[in-house]
């Protein structure tokens, strides 16, 4: 346990901790470009360069470990100067184009750059050109020019996406990043080396241009694309998610997403979404208000004397607080009816984090549903014979033509989802649901983590939870249930959930909690997190 | 909340009824009447459309997007203008530029001069001198809000070449 | 019995059509014109018919804002009553071109002589009670045309404009009692005659004061004059007095939400409105056709000479005293700010009305003690 003093300030760290990280323990921020804590540390960028008195000249603090009785400094004069230097040698050549840069706002070297140098270059002869708009794959573009060659995305391809497919070449000045030949950049997880990129060098085609950083607003989500739920943050600028991006949790996805989850947003803007609620007016499906369409249901749903000649398709989409509000329902008014479990169908998976599961909650609706005492059959097993009313949530289903015609053949259909589908289409009453985008809730993924979920758009006033329409339908068949916000169904779903025992809202953050653990809690992770920058000392 | 009391000075009878001072208006309003019946010094009017006033060499005017030396736009839809802009009117829509080192290009560039205030900030903020509002000439009527939206061919109508340097330092 | 109607109709149609329509069309652009001299501005100058010079300009104009007015929607407010609120232009507008029945504007009969006055349509022993029967009567016109629109401003100014012109009808009234009791007649005719020195039992001696001031009535009742020209002004409801149509308040008052034709026909009756009372004060105050030291040629019968040059001099020194006083009325209502209303109604009641009776009654005590 070597104990050793930054800029003043005495640390006892576990022996192999390097410096930068013994510094971010006490607060003390040292610059990088190239160190990623979820990467090797190639140590070349050299900008983490700090004194020791361990050795005649500065040391990379990414790589160096401590020493008993080390004496750190990463504000002496020769340091910042060490540091302005450094920063002048990576802007050399750089063509400084910030207006026109994708990066600019979020990019480590202009904020190093207006923190550590803010000089203008000295530099008398003409700047190295290089490629501007090189193609690396189909989601990647890289502008060699504005590179710093810190190696972070040949690194994530290498250790990470387990694809050797980068590779630096030439030398010098000259060098650049490039694949290899006959390669491209389109492994699965390829999306990350432009997150990952500190600069504006790697862009991501789908975002390229299209609306600058400081215009968007963030919030915290879970990638519902497959069980990992990877948790993400949603970009949105007016009222529109603009990218995808993964956030760090070590329990679940550590610094990464899959190029599925990244990109997937654009699928919910391809589909046209329907707003309306519908119900039947005099024989004829007529858009009405949503107050109308959940009385339309609650008479269709009411008018089937027998609950078990109703049908009940339930989503692995539901977030927790709907899927318990739902098992309310089932358990209450419509208890008896014969309950499905649909969602995707299974799609590709890898060891890295891509799970087969494409849906994000199946684990929690199954918990949740079992906890009420509901059998769920899937929806390969869909059989409506007999069936005289149908409550379909969701959009998502693996339903092939055979499977719509069964539910066609069911005279009532009370269809809860969000997106112009079939299901739509054959719908008698219609009841517009929110995306995930617009939804405040918890995910549960295949682990048992459960994850929370912020509002990232705002949705049309017409579209309600899924939960929200159980809580109503309940309430018009006679079980009054009340709640006005995710959280107090949450409490109720801990409360009542042997799995989700002891959870809190407000324990979920940051990095969620496991099911079960809630009652005995297991230790807080210890992966290294960046702490918040603290003002530097003076020197 | 202090109160000051302005004790106004009582007027005679005579001032009371206000012959003098309705005689003195009458008075001076029928002078000018005559003046100017016979002279135009005092007139205050311009004839506009024929007699326009030289605005000053800063005024402000309806926009326009300068051109390169090779004629197109020197705008590069960095978007500093509609991020300066306090009334957000100003949509652009950025396009990849076939020219890989000017990489960047607004496809579509549009102002609502209804919503514009006409602060000057866009062309404060435009690091290219491409937005420029010096072209002395005001909004137009027109009988649509869509008319009033300008986009990027009326805004270069008006453009003219701009040999500033563009950009950092890479030439 | 047909030939008088006849003839009447004809000299109404000759002065009406002639003389007043004419001045209050004029009265319409050199208003705003004259308004725009005094404020240092040009005025309507864009209106050319031929070539760009002023008069082309001011021709323009006259044609342009007839043809401008009659092509404009007639509208009816929603809710409105559509009967009374298109009957309402026209109840202001008759009054006002009546009035000019009983005014002579040019010489008659000597007083006590046989015939009628040529230049006169009706020649009536009781013709300034008849121009108050009249006058009374355009207040309808402006009220119901208020209250049909069924808009807030229209109503405040129908309210308005009752309340006033009732109030001043009276000081205005008032103020002529005096000119009666000096020059003993309610005949038009003969009060003017009386202004221009003519006695019953003299003739013409004693035609001046001091041989050379004639007996006017501004020269006998200055005061009476005064109040007469403001109680009139407020009558016709222009500025200082014009609290029914003050725009800045009311947007147009009465006539908001009039268009088109009601909107021509209400402001051209205000300007006939106008000419009017200028007429009225021209006959009662400015001696009529009256020119000091000019004889007027007398037949035997005590009929003027239609065809003596004097004559038609007299008609045209009338109708240039008219155009005097719209004049002074317009440069009045240029210089003058509105006043408030309480003010308006302060010095019709505390002011001029108990003025106007102390006039009449000193009047009377004068011409008791004179005769």
């Amino acid at each position: 346990m070597p104990t050793l003093k930054i800029d003043g300030r005495e640390v006892t760290v576990e022996r192999g901790t390097t410096i930068l990280d013994a510094a971010r323990k006490v607060g003390i921020d040292i610059p990088t470009f190239c160190y990623h804590p979820g990467l090797t540390k190639p140590a070349n960028c050299r900008m983490c360069l700090v004194d020791t008195n361990k050795a005649p000249k500065p040391t990379p603090a990414c790589y160096a470990e401590c020493m008993d009785d080390m004496e750190v400094s990463t504000q002496s004069p020769e340091i910042v100067k060490t540091r302005k230097a450094v920063l002048e040698f990576i802007l050399l050549n750089h063509p400084v184009d910030c207006p026109i840069c994708d990066q600019a706002g979020e990019c480590v070297l202009q904020d190093h750059y207006f923190k550590y140098s803010a000089t203008p270059s000295r530099l008398a002869h003409k700047k190295v050109h290089k490629p501007k708009v090189k193609r690396l794959g189909p989601d990647v573009v890289l502008d060699a020019e504005r590179c710093i060659l810190c190696t972070r995305c040949i690194r994530f391809c290498d250790e990470v996406a387990k694809e050797t497919q980068l590779e630096i070449v030439n030398r010098g000045e000259h060098s650049e990043i490039t694949t290899f030949p006959g390669k491209q950049l389109d492994n699965p997880y390829a999306g990350n080396t432009v997150d990952i990129c500190p600069v504006g060098a790697l862009t991501s085609v789908d975002f390229r241009f299209r609306t600058r950083v400081w215009m968007l607003q963030s919030s915290d989500g879970v990638c519902p694309e497959c069980s990992r739920g990877c948790k993400t943050r949603t970009d949105v600028f007016e009222n529109v998610p603009r990218r995808t991006k993964p956030l760090h949790n070590p329990r679940v996805n550590d610094w990464w997403m899959c190029d599925e989850g990244r990109l997937a947003y654009r699928d919910y803007q391809a589909l046209p979404r329907m707003e309306g609620p519908a119900a039947q007016v005099e024989g004829k499906r007529r858009v009405v208000t949503n107050v109308e369409a959940i009385e339309a249901a609650a008479l269709e749903l009411g008018a089937v004397a027998q609950r078990q000649k109703i049908g009940v398709v339930a989503t692995p989409w539901f977030t927790n607080e709907d899927a318990w509000l739902v098992a309310e329902l089932l358990r209450g008014p419509l208890a008896g009816a014969r309950i499905y479990l649909g969602g995707r169908a299974d799609g590709t998976a890898d060891e890295i984090l891509r799970m087969a599961d494409k849906n994000p909650n199946r684990a929690g609706v199954e918990a949740i549903f079992e906890a009420a005492g509901l059998k769920a059959a899937p929806l390969s097993a869909l059989d409506t014979a007999g069936l005289e009313a149908l409550l379909v949530f969701g959009d998502q289903h693996a339903l092939d033509e055979a499977g719509l015609e069964k539910l066609e053949r069911v005279p009532r259909r009370v269809v809860v989802s969000a997106f112009q589908t079939p299901l739509w289409k054959m719908a008698t009453t219609f009841l517009p649901a929110r995306t995930h985008f617009e939804k405040v809730g918890t995910f549960t993924n295949f682990e048992g983590m459960v994850q929370r979920l912020e509002q990232a758009v705002n949705a049309a006033a017409s579209c309600k939870s899924y939960g929200y329409y159980a809580m109503k339908l309940a309430e018009l068949m006679g079980h009054t249930i009340s709640f006005v916000r995710p959280e107090d169904v949450f409490a109720e779903v801990a409360r009542t959930v042997p799995g989700f025992a002891g959870m809190t809202w407000q324990g979920l953050a940051p990095y969620g909690m496991k099911l079960g653990e809630g009652v005995a809690p297991a230790e807080p992770p210890t992966l290294p997190q960046a702490a918040p920058p603290a003002a530097p000392t003076e020197a | 909340m202090a109160t000051v009391t302005v004790r106004r000075r009582e007027l005679d009878f005579w001032e009371k009824t206000y012959v003098k001072e309705v005689g003195r208006g009458l008075a001076i309003t029928f002078r000018q009447l005559t003046k100017n019946l016979l002279t135009r010094e005092d007139v205050a009017t311009r004839e506009y459309p024929e007699v326009r006033r030289k605005y000053p060499e800063r005024f402000r005017g309806r926009h326009r997007l300068m051109r390169r030396e090779d004629g197109t736009v020197r705008c590069v839809a960095c978007m500093l203008c509609s991020t300066a802009c306090p009334a957000n009117c100003i949509h652009i829509v950025a396009g990849e530029h076939d020219d890989d080192r000017v990489e960047k290009y607004p496809v579509s560039f549009e102002i609502d001069l209804l919503v514009c205030i006409y602060c000057g900030f866009c062309e404060e903020a435009c690091p290219c001198d491409a937005i420029r509002m010096d072209s002395g000439k005001h909004p137009l009527p027109s009988f649509t809000r869509d008319m009033q939206r300008i986009r990027k061919h009326q805004l270069l109508e008006e453009g003219g070449l701009s040999v500033a340097e563009q950009g950092g330092r890479s030439k | 019995m047909l030939m008088v109607i006849l003839a009447a109709l004809l000299k109404f149609a000759a002065i009406v059509l002639g003389f007043v329509m004419v001045l209050a069309t004029l009265l319409t652009l050199i208003e705003r014109k004259q308004s725009a001299l005094m404020q240092n501005r040009t005025g309507p100058n864009r209106a050319f018919v031929f070539g760009k010079n002023p008069l082309s300009a001011f021709v323009g104009q006259l044609i342009a804002d007839p043809v401008k007015v009659l092509l404009k929607e007639t509208f009816d407010p929603p809710h409105a009553d559509t009967w009374l609120h298109r009957l309402a232009p026209g109840l202001a507008f008759i009054p006002a071109l009546l009035m000019w029945v009983v005014i002579p504007f040019g010489p008659g009969p000597v007083p006590g002589a046989e015939g009628d006055n040529f230049f006169l349509m009706a020649d009536l022993d009781a013709g300034v009670l008849v121009v108050f029967a009249i006058a009374s009567l355009s207040v309808y016109g402006s009220t119901l045309g208020a209250w049909a629109s069924r808009s807030a401003f229209s109503l405040l100014g129908g309210l308005r404009t009752a309340a006033q012109m009732v109030s001043y009808e009276v000081t205005l009234g008032l103020n002529l009692v005096g000119i009666f009791m000096i020059y003993g007649s309610l005949n038009l005719n003969d009060i003017i005659w009386a202004q221009a020195g003519y006695d019953a039992a003299t003739g013409f001696q004693n035609a001046y004061f001091l041989g050379f001031i004639p007996k006017w009535g501004i020269i006998t009742q200055p005061f009476a004059f005064i109040f007469f020209l403001a109680a009139s002004i407020a009558e016709t409801k222009r500025a200082p007095f014009d609290l029914p149509e003050a725009e800045s308040e009311l947007a147009a008052g009465y006539f908001t939400e009039y268009s088109s034709m009601g909107f021509a026909v209400f402001s051209l009756g205000e300007f006939i409105g106008i000419v009017v009372v200028a007429a009225l004060g021209a006959t009662m105050f400015l001696g009529g056709w009256h020119i000091p030291g000019l004889p007027i040629e007398l037949t035997a019968a005590g009929q003027p000479v239609i065809a003596s040059l004097a004559t038609w001099l007299s008609v045209a020194a009338f109708l240039f005293k008219v155009v005097l006083l719209v004049l002074l009325q317009m440069t009045i209502r240029w210089t003058l700010p509105r006043f408030r209303y309480d003010q308006l109604m302060h010095l019709g009641w505390v002011y001029l009305l108990p003025l106007s009776l102390a006039n009449v009654a000193i009047t009377a005590f004068v011409l008791f003690l004179t005769r």
